[in-house]
């Protein structure tokens, strides 16, 4: 560790949305993510369907199909956590909406439920990335990956 | 200010693929590049805020942008939009 390194103050931590194990966000087969092109992130590998928030903060984008959902973070960083690859196709089918636009979560709050089997049965991967859509406002974005974890537990580290 | 008209062809509308490759090809552009829906206007280099505008099939948004090469931005925005929804 650099001297100043020790001074460097860990702006964020960003919770993981779902159980399941967190993965680079390299290993999503879709370039959207892979490539970078929404921030820069990590993916869950979910176990269980409930999708929860992962910071405190507002949800600015509820997708009215559930796939998806965009936040707000107290500390201004905008977060997109979006279940499963192509879902945007399920058109609702397998998710359920429990979280509004507008409103206030704190980390950890349901925002969404979903139905893993059937997602997967219709041939969809599930794979979970949890993107940092305003990544250029940051210095460091870390992932904390390649271990279980549960809804909360921290998955990414920012730095102003 | 250089300004067009679109309606959203794509059954899908701008969800989070279009709108991380939207963002791609405003960006380089010095320009203020935004897309109103009538009810909400987003700044077209903000993922966030593109999806949040909620832009599906059938709706007619209009793409602007102001600045020192908003003719080049208009042009690559329409061929995007002409592409991709």
């Amino acid at each position: 560790m650099g001297l100043f390194d020790a001074f460097k103050k860990k702006e964020m931590e960003i919770g993981s949305p779902l159980k399941g194990k967190c993965v680079s966000i390299k290993e999503v087969s879709d370039p959207t993510f892979s490539e970078e092109i929404l921030g820069k992130g990590v993916a869950v590998i979910p176990e269980d369907g409930k999708v929860c928030a992962p910071a405190d903060g507002v949800i600015t984008t509820m997708f009215p199909t559930g796939h998806a959902v965009g936040m707000t973070a107290s500390g201004g960083a905008e977060l997109l956590v979006h279940v499963g690859l192509d879902t945007v196709a399920l058109k609702g089918d397998g998710f359920k909406i429990i979280a509004k636009e507008g409103q206030k979560v704190k980390k950890g709050d349901l925002l969404m439920e979903v139905d893993l089997e059937k997602v997967k049965a219709a041939g969809y991967d599930v794979i979970t990335p949890v993107i940092i859509c305003n990544s250029d406002e940051y210095s460091d974005i870390k992932g904390l990956i390649d271990k279980d974890v549960n809804p909360g537990d921290t998955v990414i580290e920012i730095q102003k | 200010m250089q300004e067009f008209s679109y309606t959203i062809k794509d059954e899908l509308g701008i969800h989070a693929r279009p709108a991380g490759l939207l963002v791609k090809q405003a960006s380089p552009f010095k320009s203020v590049i935004s897309v109103d829906t009538g009810t909400k206007k987003a700044d077209a280099k903000k993922i966030m805020a593109l999806m949040g505008a909620g832009v599906k099939k059938g709706m007619t948004v209009t793409v602007s942008a102001e600045g020192p090469d908003e003719g080049e931005a208009i042009e690559a925005l329409k061929k995007f939009f002409e592409e991709n929804l």
